[in-house]
């Protein structure tokens, strides 16, 4: 074919990348397409897992970089379109796990048989997909697949060399997760979008949802308040006629885990081609609207809140759900109160990083309704209708948009664009046509926050 | 006359609901606008989430009739199709005939409550 003409085959090498004070050590590279399987620029189509290992004897104490993130990992992509030769072989067993190979910049992995033209910069040079796990706890310890197990927070950053990645966190529900991490979870389909530095971290929202006055008190939460919590669920756990069971003990300790961090004011070590940077706190703070739910659970001695979908509560054994029960009370949320809580956390974010918010906000429409009068039903509507509910919500966010910095990922409008029914069945969990459009969506929100934009 | 409620297709992709709520009683009149019940439906059989994509959605009328039999409870599983309930014009109507034509009813999307089977009972 005419097209196919000038193609040319090159070689695709890891290229440099460093840590500070340490060696670098991976795994056999594993797969993720077929041979000669033709791959788009920036898609990641291998992956190996990673080690560090200090290079002399440590001077102090101190935990080196990583030192929480037990998953450390890095997927390749070609820089150019082209058909991937020489993949499929791997070493296989714990060769392919464990870090067996120093790092070496001009290793070839395969080949791409590409129209790109040779004398391009950096072409036969792969893109390496950083990424990096914070385990839940160290028996998480999963071996297959792009950051596998369970994890409080996982990461992943491109960053070529002096490059400064722009950082998002995402702390939403289900209409930001599967925007942010992608059907693999691992960020694929967000950094294929995103070319430029940017580095994506994402919370799950479990154990607790990141609504805002869960996220309030994270921020201001201060030592001894998080000892008394500690020391509160110890009590009760002691105190039970009903044995704790596995579940609780698991489903307490994840819960202590969340209530003590606070991932607005994480800052995070990279990896990069020419040494280890550490950045500040995220750039950029990605929340749901969807996350603000009407009602939420409030310890009635130590303040705090927590908010637990249903779905997630099954997790917990008898002691905890009695827990739930008897230690919270359950404060009703109007919009007012969202709106405040909603303020509150902004300012507190302003205080604490500086960090712009993005905030999804709420399809608001449903063709699966079919209202002809709305006589039957009580004011305040928003109190029992969702769609108008979700009006509310979103005007509550413009009206907010006209004081705070905050971005609006408008997924009401772009779901009415593309068909609620099809893409949006069930309002909150979208096609895969849908969380395309909202990554590039955020992306474009991410743009004024790079340090080359600042200064124009 | 007699008009039957069968459980509609409120959504394309799902196989059934569940009645969350039920406010009507038989043999009671209800009138345009009465609230007849709550249903949950859960879409999880239709697509692989890890959240379930349950929705709730209230059923009013949209004609004045009576309620003449129940044929559901709370909490209990229904599939498309399935006959819910009868309705007729008259209190004392005999309902040995067959249903002319289904009941007139909207349906509208609403917020999860404590009166749900879902999230209270289960």
């Amino acid at each position: 074919m005419d097209g196919e003409r000038g193609l040319i085959e090159l070689p695709l090498r890891l290229g440099p990348l460093c840590a500070d004070g340490y060696n670098i050590f991976r795994s056999g590279i594993r797969w993720l397409i077929q041979p000669g399987q033709y791959c788009r620029a920036n898609q990641i189509f291998a992956y190996c897992n990673l080690s560090l290992e200090a290079t002399g004897i440590r001077m102090s104490g101190g935990l080196p970089p990583f030192a929480e993130e037990m998953e450390l990992q890095v997927a390749f992509a070609p820089r150019a379109a082209g058909r991937i030769l020489g993949a499929g072989a791997e070493r296989g067993g714990y060769l392919s796990i464990l870090g067996v190979d120093g790092w070496d910049a001009g290793a070839v992995i395969a080949h791409s048989e590409t129209a790109a033209e040779p004398d391009d910069v950096d072409v036969e040079r792969l893109r390496l997909l950083m990424l990096a796990g914070r385990r839940m706890t160290e028996l998480a310890d999963v071996h297959s697949g792009l950051l596998p197990g369970w994890h409080g927070r996982t990461r992943g950053w491109w960053c070529d060399e002096g490059e400064r990645p722009v950082s998002l966190l995402s702390l939403g529900v289900c209409d930001a997760t599967g925007v942010v991490i992608g059907e693999r979870c691992a960020f694929a389909e967000m950094f294929e979008a995103a070319t430029a530095p940017t580095q994506m971290i994402f919370v799950p929202d479990r154990p607790l949802v990141p609504a805002a006055p869960v996220l309030i008190d994270q921020l201001e939460r201060k030592p001894a308040q998080a000892q008394a919590i500690a020391a509160d669920m110890h009590r009760f756990l002691s105190d039970s006629t009903v044995t704790p069971t596995a579940e609780d003990w698991m489903v307490s300790g994840a819960l202590l885990s969340v209530l003590q961090r606070s991932p607005i004011q994480d800052a995070y070590n990279l990896l990069t081609p020419s040494g280890t940077v550490r950045t500040k706190p995220a750039d950029a703070v990605l929340l749901s609207l969807s996350s603000e739910s009407q009602s939420i659970l409030r310890h009635k001695s130590l303040g705090y809140h927590v908010h637990i979908m249903r779905h997630h509560q099954g997790a917990a054994g008898p002691v905890i759900r009695a827990w739930l029960a008897s230690a919270f009370e359950t404060v009703k949320r109007s919009i007012d109160d969202i709106r405040g809580d909603y303020v509150r956390l902004l300012d507190a974010i302003q205080t604490a990083t500086g960090a712009r918010a993005l905030v999804i906000n709420r399809m608001s429409t449903s063709g699966h309704e079919d209202i002809s009068s709305y006589v039957s039903f009580d004011a305040p509507m928003s109190g029992t209708l969702s769609s108008i509910a979700a009006k509310e919500h979103n005007l509550m966010l413009h009206d907010l948009a006209e004081h705070r910095d905050l971005a609006i990922i408008d997924v009401d409008a772009i779901a009415v664009d593309l068909g609620g029914a099809e893409h949006l069945p069930d309002g909150i969990h979208q096609s895969g046509l849908i969380q395309a459009a909202l990554r590039v969506e955020i992306l474009h929100a991410l743009e004024d926050l790079r340090p080359e934009t600042r200064l124009k | 006359m007699i008009y039957a409620f069968k459980l509609p297709t409120i959504n394309p992709h799902m196989s059934g609901a569940r009645i969350e709520c039920v406010y009507a009683e038989p043999g009671k009149p209800l009138k345009n606008g009465s609230k007849l019940f709550d249903l949950g439906v859960d879409l999880s059989s239709a697509f692989a989430q890890e959240c379930p994509p349950v929705s709730f959605f209230r059923v009013v009328l949209r004609e004045p009739v009576f309620l003449r039999k129940l044929n559901v409870g709370r909490g209990q599983l229904c599939e498309i199709g399935e006959l819910i309930a009868l309705f007729s014009n008259e209190a004392d109507e005999s309902l040995s005939g067959e249903p002319v034509r289904d009941i007139r009813f909207a349906v509208a999307g609403i917020i999860h409550h404590e009166g749900l089977w879902t999230g209270n009972v289960a």
